[in-house]
């Protein structure tokens, strides 16, 4: 495991030396090589397949993969989360945060030819996003109207001021759909959500299913002579070590996230034609947390609760299970959000000792058997890494006495057990911070999303006042800094009550080849809209 | 006794049979004194990851994934998947032999009726319907042992019922019959001894099956994951594939070996057992 660790940090030192070196020395030369190249096709791999193509309306990942390079957005984002004008030329917020006006950009036209104006912005986010968007119906609630005074002008008017919406708009999350194709339709069943068209650098092509996506170039695109690629074809491809001899044979170019088993990055990386890179994740920053069922009678008292934190070994989690691409959590939100994350907060390190002091405290001895209780952990079904964080975590509190059974399901029944039935004790699983705490953090702790029936709500069922109290006054705080100290107020406060343990931030990464360039410029990475990505000969 | 000796000169007239037969003894001996020669939970961490084998004296067969010894996972995984094995095929048999003696011996609407209940399991593929059964029932052994057995039974009934339709036409059963003699008492003690032979050869090809299909819902991740079966440890292994194939190879061939030394055993049977073969 140490042999790992010297690989990554190795690589991160030849990063931060060497390429600025090479930049220097290789100034000119380094320049007419960056030139972007026209044509091409390049070869994605994509796992599991999309149900359907259209992000407003599911908001899997695999489907913000496809669709965003369909839909623009009205903005992107930078890796500090800088907004980058897309479809929104410019925009202003007003003082009380009540009104966001866009300027939208002249000239832009729906892959059908139709022009994308003003309406098609209001429509998207009254009738599509805030009705049919699995996180817009919360994201969007305070939003009352869509004002469209001429084609080129939206003033989203709100409520209640939500400074949040400004990191939801990109292409993936609120893509601007074509008002003339849903108005008046029954907008789930409606075919242009398989064969959809949008505003993107790409043209929906063919949808074979179980086999492959074809996207073809839009020549209208309104940036400049972008794209550069002719085509992209989203390969469909669900073994990963078939997908790990594709990237190898040079079949696909690039893949992302769950792409190959954590076990093949080395080889990959040693691979002289293939780039394995953990950039462009700041916008979908997965964290991978532990849940308490709070419900259950053991874990009344949180000394019970310290305890078995306690007995997770983080950095031999990071090791051995993540393969070095996590980082040891501090609080809830991920280190990838650097404005809101702190590591000022209570800390459980890897501590059996402590973990066994805590258990006799709270009235948990070892009995006869050697045994203080029994418990069961499920974990989420995608992927090896949560089952084997599980079965460590199992070893580690037989250590101290604590009999923990492991409990596999497929996909849906492990969501109707955790949040519909409510029927564990501990829950290991992963979710995205996504942009904004608002968007991706609040659904876990805030006592209103205890939601029966709900995937990824608070299933530990949590309820403070205090907490709820943050969280509100967080939602709708205009100032930056009052929000920061809201939030820092909101990890320590979480990693005292510990209800939803985070373990470890997942630095996820794509592999791709080292022809392939333009790509991980912004945060929205495998989410971005592809319209730099070009190919080297 | 001299049908005994009688059987295993005719058994043993088979080499192949002979070594199916020894290779099942080391492999029963492994399962049943493994655990003991090298003790200690095939699940705790005890080395470093990925230490292939003949590496470390202390792990003879490496480390897995997380550091798990690969030995200590084989002699416990051979108690698992004999144990799945057997009480699968037994549970299975006990089915099928009971309905297939019905619907043979009754005939009529009663032979109607649980052939076509028989048919409805059949034309369900067995390895989706058995994965159908964990997903729903949850994942531990029982669940497992059980679904393999509802899966698997349908043969035997159709093996039994035909065997006996022919039997009770027989001389010796009519003339039970004649004496008066329960009908149960038939069943099970003049015709399904005579039904026997094939059932027996089938058997054990039916513990070499259910040992195969255990392993699959394991490798897909269906398994109990509180039990560290030969299946198990090939799907721990399946992600590292390419770097450490030797944790996947290990169990794989402990399986095929198994699987072998239960069809060679079966052939040997038959061979033994099957009355037209007798006096080649």
């Amino acid at each position: 495991m140490k042999i790992k660790n010297i690989g990554l940090t190795r690589r991160g030192l030849a990063r931060s030396l060497v390429v600025p070196f090479a930049v220097l020395a290789l100034g000119p030369l380094a320049t007419a090589h960056a030139e972007p190249v026209h044509g091409g096709s390049m070869t994605m791999s994509l796992d599991p397949q999309p149900s359907i193509l259209v992000s407003a309306l599911n908001s899997s990942s695999p489907v913000y993969v496809v669709s965003s390079k369909i839909f623009d957005g009205l903005v992107s984002y930078d890796e500090n989360f800088n907004l980058i004008p897309r479809l929104a030329e410019s925009w202003e917020v007003s003082d009380d945060g009540l009104t966001i006006t866009f300027h939208l950009r002249e000239g832009v036209t729906f892959h059908d030819g139709e022009p994308m104006t003003s309406e098609d912005v209001a429509y998207t986010f009254m009738e599509i996003l805030k009705q049919r968007h699995p996180r817009g119906k919360s994201t969007f609630q305070f939003l009352e109207a869509v004002e469209t005074p001429d084609d080129l002008t939206a003033v989203f008017k709100f409520s209640t001021a939500s400074p949040y919406v400004m990191r939801a708009l990109a292409g993936a999350e609120s893509p601007i759909m074509p008002k003339h194709v849903y108005d008046g339709t029954d907008v789930m069943k409606n075919p242009a959500n398989t064969a959809p068209i949008g505003t993107g650098p790409f043209k929906f092509g063919e949808y074979e299913r179980g086999s492959h996506i074809i996207l073809t170039r839009n020549e209208n695109y309104w940036d400049g002579d972008k794209p550069y690629l002719d085509q992209l074809v989203i390969r469909l491809i669900s073994d990963s070590a078939s997908r790990a001899a594709a990237l190898e044979s040079g079949e696909v170019q690039y893949g992302a996230q769950y792409v190959i088993p954590l076990s093949d990055v080395a080889r990959m990386d040693a691979n002289p034609q293939l780039e394995v890179s953990t950039d462009g994740w700041g916008y979908n920053t997965s964290v991978n947390y532990m849940d308490f069922n709070l419900r259950r009678d053991q874990w009344q008292d949180v000394r019970v609760r310290q305890a078995i934190v306690h007995a997770i070994d983080k950095d031999f989690l990071v090791d051995n299970v993540w393969h070095g691409f996590a980082t040891p959590a501090d609080g809830p939100i991920t280190n990838r959000q650097a404005d809101f994350h702190t590591t000022d907060v209570p800390h459980y390190d890897f501590d059996l000792d402590k973990a066994a002091a805590l258990l006799d405290e709270a009235g948990y001895p070892v009995k006869e058997d050697g045994k203080r209780f029994s418990m069961t952990i499920d974990y989420s079904p995608s992927g090896d890494t949560y089952s084997q964080t599980a079965e460590i975590l199992k070893q580690n509190l037989a250590k101290i006495g604590v009999e923990a059974t492991l409990r596999a399901a497929d996909g849906p029944t492990y969501v109707r057990r955790i949040w519909t039935d409510n029927d564990f004790d501990v829950n290991i699983f992963a979710a995205s911070n996504i942009a904004d705490p608002v968007i991706g953090l609040h659904r876990f702790y805030w006592s209103d999303n205890i939601k029966k029936g709900v995937a990824y709500s608070n299933g530990a069922g949590y309820a403070s006042e205090e907490m709820d109290e943050i969280l509100e006054a967080a939602q709708v705080e205009v100032n930056l800094e009052k929000r920061k100290e809201l939030y820092k107020k909101m990890q320590q406060l979480a990693m005292t009550d510990l209800s939803t343990y985070p373990i470890v931030y997942i630095n996820w990464f794509s592999v791709y080849d080292k022809s392939v360039k333009g790509l991980n410029q912004t945060a929205l990475g495998v989410y971005e809209n592809f319209a730099n990505v070009y190919l080297e000969d | 006794m001299e049908a005994l000796s009688d059987f295993w000169r005719r058994f043993r007239r088979r080499r192949t049979a002979v070594f199916g037969l020894a290779l099942m003894a080391v492999i029963v001996l492994l399962a049943a004194l493994g655990p003991m020669v090298v003790p200690g939970s095939p699940w705790e961490i005890v080395g470093t990851p990925f230490t292939f084998p003949f590496v470390d004296p202390a792990h003879p067969l490496g480390t897995d994934v997380l550091g798990r010894d690969i030995l200590r996972g084989i002699l416990n995984g051979a108690r698992v998947s004999l144990l799945v094995g057997l009480s699968a095929a037994a549970a299975a048999l006990t089915i099928g032999i009971v309905i297939g003696a019905c619907a043979g011996y009754f005939r009529g609407w009663l032979d109607d009726l649980l052939m076509r209940f028989t048919d409805v399991f059949q034309t369900i593929p067995n390895f989706l319907f058995a994965f159908v059964l964990v997903a729903m029932f949850g994942t531990s052994l029982v669940n497992v042992v059980i679904a393999i057995a509802l899966v698997s039974w349908p043969p035997i009934a159709r093996l039994v019922r035909a065997e006996t339709l022919s039997l009770r036409e027989r001389e010796f059963v009519q003339s039970c019959i004649v004496i008066g003699m329960g009908e149960g008492s038939i069943i099970f003690r003049q015709i399904l001894p005579n039904a026997m032979p094939p059932v027996i050869v089938m058997s054990s090809i039916m513990v070499a099956t259910a040992i195969l299909t255990e392993a699959g819902l394991s490798f897909l991740g269906l398994g109990d994951p509180n039990v560290m079966s030969w299946g198990t440890m090939i799907g721990i292994g399946r992600s590292a594939l390419r770097t450490a194939w030797y944790m996947a190879a290990i169990p794989g061939v402990c399986i095929l070996l198994t699987v072998l030394a239960l069809n060679l055993v079966g052939e040997g049977l038959n061979d033994a057992l099957n009355p037209h073969l007798k006096n080649r």
